[in-house]
């Protein structure tokens, strides 16, 4: 107790502890129905947090070279005490995480939260979903078996197919023609530096935006009167009782499910049959199976990335093109159209998986 | 005895030709019955701690808003103008 006194006097002595706590305490926080969707922000954070804890522990072990990848992955879940939890901890918390993100970007389109003067949250949130799926793909391939290769080689492929800046992309990420070790190098040095500093500084600028303007508030709530709430400390407990059961919620599912490790890749083998992608690109595997070979003279499955494409940067940018949402005007039309997303990205990934 | 011999060795013949059918899985988990035992049991504790912290914050919380309420009432009380 006199520790406390002892170390709270030492940093009054230096700090203005009131002024934080003023200042958390006049953070308010918009009270209303849809105010559940608030808390899914705060458990993508928690579980990046997480993964950032499990990641640097797994790196401590973990060997990127072609020769050794697989094997250090077996030592770790095999010898090392608990890894075999830290590895599942990572693996479902990354599932966990990217599901949760998807929720996220789903209920601010629906809610629309992206309309002005909140364009810049939209567009750090989409890319934050876009770095945490690369980094899912990245994580993966670490791994170095047959799935994982053949994953990244399908993954990359159709990246490739892409006109114009295609090849480009292919062999930047391939790091040659064909996906090989040095393939693994890139993607590790991806996967533990340049996707955490890109993911920091994106976390950083969405929540300084995210204070900047407020929490955002749906249209049909805007001429109601609402309550507010100090986010410290009644929120923050509330956000504590969440992760709390999310941490469970991870815990529980690295003990019952933890996930398997196939065979060494080799690149001369043939793919593995009935290969699938992770689930969240299922809905892509399952368009790109829509499409025949050749359409119109043209290659079926470049036209279905570039459709795809368009279809991404249209998603990207519905703040700019929802101008009746910026004007604080009803917009049926861009509801309709998020559902369409939503409902298609839904039924593509369950017909992908049981199929 | 040949009998006994014979099928023995017709077993040892089935026992190694799917030995080399079979692909070798990694154990991705503990496998002795006891590790497996001590993992769950920590599971179920860990469950009972997070309830039991849950349950703390909740308190904590109703306490907070409780504090609250009666602050707010007692500024509107303030407010109320006094007849002298």
């Amino acid at each position: 107790m006199r520790m406390k006194a002892a170390w709270q006097n030492w940093l009054e002595e230096r700090y203005n502890i009131d002024e934080f706590k003023t200042f958390a305490a006049s953070k308010l926080v918009p009270s209303h129905r849809y105010e559940i969707w608030y808390f899914t922000g705060g458990i993508v954070l928690f579980l990046f947090i997480m993964q950032f804890i499990t990641g640097a522990a797994l790196a401590l072990y973990y060997i990127p070279h072609t020769e050794y990848a697989h094997k250090s992955i077996i030592e770790i879940v095999t010898k090392l005490h608990a890894g075999w939890f830290f590895r599942s901890l990572h693996y479902w918390g990354a599932q966990l995480a990217i599901a949760v993100l998807f929720i996220h970007v789903f209920s601010a389109l629906l809610l629309k939260s992206y309309r002005k003067p909140r364009e810049l949250i939209w567009i750090s949130g989409c890319k934050l979903l876009g770095i945490s799926i690369f980094f899912g793909l990245s994580g993966y391939f670490l791994l170095w078996d047959e799935r994982a290769f053949a994953a990244v080689r399908v993954a990359t492929g159709g990246a490739g197919d892409l006109p114009l800046i295609g090849g480009f992309i292919k062999t930047f990420l391939r790091g040659g023609i064909d996906v090989t070790g040095e393939t693994l190098t890139r993607f590790y040095a991806f996967h533990v530096s340049i996707l955490p500093l890109v993911t920091i500084f994106l976390i950083v600028m969405h929540l300084f935006l995210v204070h900047y303007h407020g929490m955002g508030l749906p249209r049909s709530e805007e001429n109601r009167k609402h309550g507010e709430t100090p986010f410290f400390p009644n929120i923050f407990y509330k956000d504590l009782m969440i992760w709390l059961v999310v941490l469970g919620i991870v815990v529980t599912m690295a003990t019952l499910l933890p996930p398997e490790i196939g065979k060494q890749a080799d690149p001369l083998a043939p793919a593995p049959e009935n290969i699938k992608p992770e689930w969240y690109f299922l809905f892509l595997f399952q368009t790109l199976k829509l499409f025949p070979g050749t359409m119109l003279g043209f290659n079926g499955e470049t036209i279905a990335i570039i459709l795809v494409s368009f279809g991404v940067l249209f998603f990207f940018l519905i703040p700019f093109f929802d101008r009746k949402s910026s004007r604080g005007e009803k917009s049926p039309l861009f509801t309709g159209i998020g559902l369409a997303y939503m409902v298609y990205f839904i039924v593509m990934t369950i017909i992908g998986f049981f199929s | 005895m040949i009998r006994k011999f014979m099928l023995m060795i017709f077993f040892v013949i089935i026992e190694t030709t799917t030995a080399f059918a079979n692909q070798i899985s990694i154990e991705v988990f503990p496998s002795t019955p006891y590790d497996r035992y001590i993992i769950y049991e920590m599971l179920a504790l860990f469950w009972a701690g997070i309830i039991g912290l849950v349950i703390i914050i909740r308190m904590k919380l109703k306490e907070i808003e409780r504090i609250q309420r009666m602050e707010s009432t007692e500024k509107e009380e303030k407010k109320i103008p006094l007849l002298d």
